[in-house]
């Protein structure tokens, strides 16, 4: 028996080294491993084939819209601003902002060869604006009075009423943008471009489909010839250094990890602390954002922490809020969620990208720590922000670095741990403690805690977390996971009590785009749909701002500074609160490819499902 | 007559089983608390930051008329009667919109047919012949060790084997890929090859999980036939083991395998959900999952339609082909 086991081992093991020794000659889809860098795609595509992006269902995160669209603004995602990808630059604007001048770059063709200019611009918007199918075009029709060429360079749009944020509406600014131009000598003669499959792409950016997986699992992309007239050639001058790029579907946590110890991947999307540590265990060339604690990037626009239902009481009572903030202690928060890991992110409505960090947090910490006082409603205050949140992680977690280097880490600061003042704020909303718990007009008082189930493990566990903290202070409350099919139907209609929901997001200095769904002129009644945040915060101070800021032009001093007292007022009031900001583990395999983006070298984010990923692509090198 | 009042009878029940089964499917997804406008307004914002209010306004009316969702619950109902049983148009997805779901389901279903029909069949065919073997000649060594191992193999879910032979045939010897990827790329010989070599470990886990339990059940119903007074009867006569075999004990113990062979055969064209997430494997499974978590009405109605219709019609051919297998059906 020892013997036949034995045999079976060697048989095994041999089996296996040539398995992997054949693995590295070729991909499955014939390409020459060195020369194709592969991609995880979060989801597989039901409509395979089909990349026109004004057709309904098209994946446009399979890598259409990383390598292959064309976008009139992209973003720098470091800078938090953006630049003209289509576009020469920004628009020129009149007075009153009704007019904007728009140059189109020059140089760029599409793969076909044809030049794109200020044809292909017009006929996109108003394809756009004169097909209904195109979910877009109300909305277009609602903003544009005329779209026309000036010159072959040259696009004169014409707006209805005043629209200072043209570019912001209408380029990328966080994941991508849903106006993309096409090759008007293509969809011009097509007859509905809403049924249009378009499954041999002629596309602006570096790359073309070379083939496709007709069951869905993957696109494999070839670098254009001519790469030079590409977008990216055109804009940077540098050559995308992969020949092919393979987008794939990996399938569920286990197969994706075994595909990356096995270098059949190169780049993962996201994955868990847990499965990173699986992982570089196995196999020391992946690695994250940093090669040490933290390991993640920590600036992902979307922070993540507890949305109220405040269409109903007491949840619509700012005491209240401000009583379960203090009520719960943040630094066994950070540690239930990712051990520590993640930059806090305790402003509501504004994450704490290492942008706003500049722009935002750090120049209100004097009046965080100076002015901002609670009223606890018995004639006393409390001020409650702690700025020694980054210094205590940093001694718990054994972590060194100087204070800037700890506080872009960790964050500036969080919301105090105060139970006397918490349970001083929930009496003062209205609540009453007796004996056996907690009461809300003479009933006992439960909180309903939800979280969603199957992704944005960062949330869910931020939820957990925050149960703990609330049932440890007396609160009664229930813990419910939510499948996503009814996650976002729950989160229109308001039916939740507190929830972890993610309603922030935006890295660029104007704040108008992240916060004017905050409106509180859009809120509709429980249990019916509004187009505004489901979470229906009623602040007529920063309805006001919101107002006052859609007529200001987004690079102006006075935009700033209407952004600066809406956040002072969103803290006032705690509509949200925030955890961490945006935390993500985004693994990468430096066998066959290096010089990924990281913290040592951040010339992007690790955004992969982004459409600047194209501009990622000039960067990472061939390992050899 | 009899006959054909038989044949009348099983016809009505078949019918009616369909027009039930679609009622509910069509009702109960629309009971749910969910909303594939909002799911699918969810997910662009989940992906692209914040929505501005007028343009999520928009795109909300542009998505309800798109989806067909205005009219009323009735009119909803009577169109899918007509068009989605009667024509098997189910309308399109309303999450891959507007490419028709029928359509999306027509890519999948061979490649879940192929797998799950395959592999049910064979294992079907082995487990009959070992629990038969196993029945028949219940003392002897050969038939415990083919007993004991399907025993073994029975209880373990599919979803384990199909790990463990991931683990080991992929991940730790290489042997085949990790995730299905089929090539449309150059030759048909290359697609066969690709497709089988994907195929091999998803249908393997199938195959095991399924013959443990033919096996079992056939062995328990043909030991009990070799008990009978018959077969015994059969042995007096001097009649030869094989043929007490094939003609007595085999052909008493098939009906009810028959009958349970039809539902399975009914029951692929649900797919196996686990073995197609472990494997990647494209199946009308995950289909199915995705549409209810994204709450496409019509893909939902789409596969669970097709799959009521081919239980039934399963069960329908085994209750007809029933009179040609056991003479007392057809004497009674």
């Amino acid at each position: 028996m020892r013997k036949f086991l034995s045999l079976l081992l060697a048989v095994l093991m041999i089996a296996s080294l040539s398995g992997i020794a054949f693995a590295e000659e070729t991909t499955a889809v014939g390409t020459p491993r060195t020369e194709t860098l592969i991609v995880e795609t979060q989801t597989p595509t039901d409509v395979p084939g089909q990349f026109n992006s004004y057709m309904q269902g098209t994946q446009m995160g399979f890598g259409i819209h990383q390598l292959m669209s064309a976008m009139m603004w992209e973003m720098d995602t470091v800078k938090g601003e953006q630049f003209g990808e289509v576009a020469e630059g920004m628009p020129e604007s009149n007075e009153d902002f009704t007019e904007h001048i728009v140059k189109i770059r020059q140089g760029i063709k599409w793969s076909d060869g044809e030049d794109l200019n200020a044809d292909d611009v017009v006929f996109t918007f108003n394809m756009i604006m004169s097909n209904k199918g195109i979910s877009q075009c109300d909305y277009y029709n609602t903003v544009f009075a005329s779209i026309e060429k000036v010159d072959d360079y040259t696009v004169k749009f014409v707006t209805k009423e005043s629209f200072p944020r043209l570019a912001l509406k209408f380029g990328v600014t966080i994941w991508g943008n849903d106006c993309r131009i096409v090759p008007e000598h293509i969809y011009s003669k097509v007859e509905d471009v809403t049924t249009f499959k378009d499954s041999e792409p002629v596309v602006a950016g570096p790359y073309t489909v070379k083939a496709y997986d007709e069951l869905g699992n993957w696109i494999l992309y070839e670098r254009r010839e001519d790469w030079q007239n590409s977008t990216v050639g055109v804009v940077t001058g540098k050559m995308p250094q992969a020949k092919y790029v393979w987008f794939r579907y990996l399938g569920d946590d286990t197969t994706r990890q075994m595909s990356m110890i096995n270098n059949e991947a190169d780049i993962l999307c996201e994955v868990t602390p847990e499965i990173l540590d699986v992982m570089t265990s196995y196999n020391d060339k992946i690695a994250c954002w940093y090669n040490e604690f933290p390991y993640a990037t920590s600036d992902d626009p979307c922070s993540k922490g507890l949305s109220f239902m405040m269409g109903k009481a007491p949840y619509d009572n700012v005491d209240f809020r401000w009583g379960i903030t203090l009520a719960m202690n943040f630094d066994e928060i950070s540690m239930n969620v990712f051990d520590g890991v993640g930059r806090a992110s305790c402003f509501p409505i504004l994450t704490a990208t290492s942008a706003m960090q500049e722009l935002y947090y750090k120049p209100l910490l004097p009046w965080l720590e100076n002015e901002f006082v609670l009223d606890l409603g018995d004639g006393t205050t409390v001020k409650p922000f702690d700025s020694g949140y980054a210094a205590r992680m940093a001694q718990k977690l054994g972590i060194k670095g100087t204070e800037d280097e700890l506080i872009d880490m960790f964050g500036i600061g969080c919301w105090k741990y105060d139970p006397e003042a918490a349970t001083k704020l929930l009496i003062k909303a209205g609540l009453e403690k007796k004996d056996d718990g907690w009461y809300y007009n003479g009933k006992p008082f439960v909180i309903n805690m939800t979280y969603l189930a199957d992704t944005e493990a960062q949330a869910g566990r931020g939820v957990i977390a925050a149960y703990d903290q609330l049932t440890k202070f007396g609160l009664k409350c229930n813990l419910s996971s939510e499948s996503s099919a009814t996650w976002d139907t729950n989160a229109a209609i308001g039916s939740y009590d507190i929830a972890g929901y993610w309603p922030t997001g935006g890295i660029t200095r104007d704040l108008y785009s992240q916060i004017n769904g905050w409106d509180a002129d859009l809120i509709v009644p429980l249990g019916e749909r509004g187009s505004g945040q489901g979470s229906r915060w009623n602040n007529a101070e920063a309805t006001e701002i919101i107002h006052k800021l859609a007529k200001v032009s987004a690079t102006s001093d006075e935009s700033y500074e209407l952004g600066m007292e809406f956040v002072k007022i969103a803290i006032q009031d705690m509509p949200f609160i925030g955890f961490h900001s945006g935390v993500k583990f985004v693994p990468t395999n430096s066998t066959y490819w290096t010089n990924y983006p990281c913290a040592e070298n951040p010339y992007n984010g690790p955004w992969w499902w982004w459409s600047c990923f194209k501009y990622i692509t000039t960067e990472i090198t061939p390992a050899a | 007559m009899k006959f054909w009042k038989y044949f009348g009878l099983r016809l009505l029940t078949w019918a009616l089983t369909i027009f039930i089964g679609v009622t509910f499917i069509f009702f109960i997804p629309r009971m749910f608390p969910s909303d594939p406008v909002e799911t699918m307004i969810g997910q662009i914002q989940s992906r692209s930051g914040q929505m501005d209010p007028q343009q999520m306004e928009s795109l909300r009316r542009s998505l309800r008329v798109q989806f067909g969702l205005e009219g009323s619950l009735g009119e909803q109902y009577v169109s899918f009667l007509w068009k989605g049983l009667l024509h098997f148009d189910f309308g399109p997805s309303l999450m891959s919109y507007p490419t028709p779901a029928g359509e999306i389901i027509s890519t999948y279903l061979p490649y879940t047919l192929m797998l799950s029909l395959f592999s049910t069949i064979l294992a079907w065919c082995v487990g009959n012949f070992i629990g038969l073997l196993a029945g028949f000649r219940k003392d002897k060594r050969s038939s415990k060790i083919m007993e004991g191992i399907a025993i073994c193999i029975y209880p373990i879910p599919y979803f384990i084997i199909a790990l463990v032979l991931q683990i080991v045939f992929a991940f730790l010897l290489g042997w085949f890929p990790l995730q299905t990827t089929i090539t449309m790329m150059g030759t048909t010989a290359d697609y066969i090859a690709s497709l089988l070599k994907a195929s091999v470990l998803p249908a393997i886990s199938l195959l095991l999980v399924g013959t443990g339990w033919w096996i079992i059940s056939m062995k328990s119903m043909s030991s009990t036939t070799a008990a009978e007074d018959f077969v015994l009867y059969a042995r007096y006569r001097g009649l030869s083991e094989g043929k007490i075999g094939r003609s007595y004990v085999f052909r008493n113990s098939i009906l009810t395998q028959v009958t349970a062979l039809a539902m399975s055969l009914g029951g692929v064209f649900n797919g196996s959900i686990m073995t197609e997430i472990i494997f990647s494997y494209p199946g009308v499974g995950t289909l199915i999952q995705k549409a209810i978590l994204q709450s496409d009405y019509n893909m939902i109605l789409g596969c669970i339609t097709i799959s009521i219709v081919a239980i039934s019609t399963a069960t329908l051919i085994a209750d007809l082909i029933y009179p040609l297998i056991d003479p007392r059906i057809r004497y009674s």
